[in-house]
């Protein structure tokens, strides 16, 4: 009697644990209303890509032999990117210039309304001389995007004087001297952090 | 008649002893973000110690370096930073409150003056019981020490 009890107890377990590998939560097939750069469950791998600054055009696949620090953010992003240039323009500025030289960090716009190429190098000079400031088209903005796995939305319903914010991720993107998305930084990722990961792939890259 | 002066005194001495209260929140290291030339927007940050025994709440800021000053915070969401406008920051009695970056600031829109370090930034603090507070904010430029 209490033997059968069990065993139904165990059968309704089994059945429960089966029910529960096997089911998908079901956002994962039909999140329609959500954008398509929002989509960080793609386990981004990176990839070459072109993009304007205001000394012409930029392509990654140009970049090889160099450490590159991608990051996506806006001119008017008033803390969030000013934060995280700041921390990498400390980083550069700490390193041996020779290893300087080997890195290049990319700030690709999120909101090309706003932010034309001129504009994007002026705020980029301001934290570092070396920084490229990039945009494109919003098409082409969002095929980086998207490649990284950066996410961003424009955000019209503020009531802020600012008018639209645009919500983005903070990551940093680290490619390796042959143009391979090796790590993603956190926001605001301390400058001695961001200095030692760049070290450590120009030293790998002397090695190899 | 009687009631109506008594109201009267009642609502100055309110006045009095809430414009008191703005003094009971100490302000620990203000400063502004120095920005880009031609940068439209900045934010400042502090730390706000409230000392009194009741709650406060910051309602509004003004300064004459920018046309409108907002206060923002920070949230997290999907992996992205979101900036939104907030009504008030509460400062709950003997709590310490702290503006940073990356969390609450005070958002300084539309710029009226360049933001150089060695410069300053005026405010006035409006809270929730109508008490202002006057403080200058040192412009910096964000780094970290270490």
């Amino acid at each position: 009697m209490t033997r059968n009890r069990l065993v139904g107890v165990i059968l309704v377990l089994v059945g429960l644990l089966v029910w529960l590998l096997l089911w998908e939560p079901n956002g994962a097939g039909g999140g329609g209303e959500r954008h398509a750069p929002l989509d960080l469950a793609a386990r981004p791998g990176g990839g070459d890509f072109t993009l304007d600054s205001a000394s012409g055009p930029v392509s990654l696949a140009d970049l090889r032999g160099r450490v590159v620090l991608l990051y996506f953010g806006y001119t008017w992003c008033p803390d969030i990117c000013p934060t995280n240039l700041a921390f990498i323009s400390q980083a550069l500025r700490e390193l041996p210039p020779e290893e300087g030289a080997r890195v290049q960090v990319l700030f690709v716009s999120v909101d090309p309304e706003r932010d034309d190429p001129q504009r994007l190098a002026d705020y980029t000079a301001y934290f570092h001389p070396s920084i490229l400031g990039l945009t494109g088209t919003p098409q082409r903005i969002a095929e980086t995007a998207r490649l990284y796995g950066a996410a961003y939305r424009r955000n019209q319903g503020t009531d802020s004087a600012m008018g639209y914010l645009v919500d983005h991720s903070a990551y940093t993107y680290v490619i390796d001297p042959d143009g391979r998305l090796v790590r993603t930084l956190d926001h605001a990722t301390p400058p001695p952090e961001i200095r030692a990961v760049i070290r450590g792939l120009l030293a790998e890259e002397q090695v190899g | 008649m009687m009631r109506a002066s008594s109201l009267v005194a009642a609502a100055l001495l309110m006045g009095l002893s809430l414009g008191v209260r703005a003094g009971e929140v100490t302000l620990g290291d203000p400063y502004a973000r120095a920005v880009p030339p031609g940068q439209p927007n900045s934010a400042v940050f502090m730390t706000l110690r409230n000392t009194s025994a009741q709650d406060l709440a910051l309602v509004e800021a003004q300064s004459p370096a920018a046309e409108v000053v907002e206060l923002h915070t920070h949230v997290q969401e999907e992996g992205m930073m979101r900036m939104r406008r907030l009504d008030r920051i509460e400062l709950r009695a003997g709590e310490t409150v702290k503006l940073e970056p990356g969390g609450l600031h005070l958002m300084l829109i539309g710029l009226q003056q360049r933001l150089e370090p060695g410069e300053s930034v005026e405010l006035t603090l409006i809270y929730d019981d109508g008490s202002e507070a006057r403080i200058q904010a040192p412009v910096r430029k964000i780094q970290m020490h270490h």
